[in-house]
């Protein structure tokens, strides 16, 4: 078991690895991931929200719908919690009646 | 070749600290040995996110005298500012983060009052047991 799950993980670290040959180096300003839409957020941040903090700006802002749904699983996690806890306690409850 | 290794091997480092937490994951037999190795994949995943919002010579997304002047909108440089787009993700994994360790911690409180122990093996014997 233990050799199969070493197995898996070598194999996962080996293609992931051949992943990054094609990223770009670290601390590029030209990649990907900062040449579509964050340079937006960037110019238009304080026309559109009056925010200097493009952080705060893009998550309460641009993207509230991704902090709705933030909550909601926040909100989902506590009543989880709170459910199987709570039953726990009484079934305990019964147990000892 | 040099220059490559410098430019990726921050990578490798998350790659790494995921393959450790996903062994965790998969061979630990103690349920809380487990949730530490997901916290420790999922750790290894946002470092890799914040790696990605790096810009060399750039400093955090904070726009600088954006209140100054009379309402005049001077121009934003957009490399003098790191990405944000990755903070604000990562903020919310944070967030899902939490969340499964809470609802993970709460079944391994249920197990334990329900077996009275934490280890896979002991908990499959006693079912087994019936």
């Amino acid at each position: 078991m233990k050799i199969l799950s070493l197995i898996t993980v070598v194999l996962v670290g080996a293609a992931l690895i051949y992943g990054t040959l094609d990223m770009p180096k670290w601390g590029d300003p030209h990649s990907p991931a900062s040449t579509h839409v964050s340079p937006y957020y960037l110019h238009h941040s304080m026309d559109d929200t009056a925010t200097p903090n493009v952080v705060t700006s893009v998550l309460a802002d641009y993207r509230g719908y991704d902090t709705l749904g933030e909550t909601a699983v926040i909100f989902t996690a506590g009543m989880a919690c709170i459910l199987l806890l709570r039953r726990g306690h009484k079934s305990r409850g019964k147990r000892h009646v | 070749m040099f220059e490559f290794i410098v430019g990726h091997y921050n990578y490798w480092m998350y790659i790494g600290l995921m393959m450790i937490g996903f062994y965790a994951m998969m061979a630990k037999r103690n349920l809380i040995k487990k949730i530490i190795g997901m916290n420790i994949f999922q750790s290894a995943i946002i470092l890799f996110y914040i790696s990605t919002s790096v810009k060399r010579g750039a400093t955090v997304p904070i726009l600088e005298h954006a209140h100054g002047g009379h309402g005049a909108h001077h121009a934003v440089d957009v490399m003098q500012y790191a990405n944000p787009l990755p903070h604000v993700l990562m903020l919310t994994a944070i967030v899902v983060m939490v969340a499964t360790l809470g609802v993970a911690v709460a079944v391994c409180i249920m197990i334990y009052r329900r077996y009275n122990t934490l280890e896979e093996d002991e908990i499959i014997m006693s079912i087994r047991r019936g």
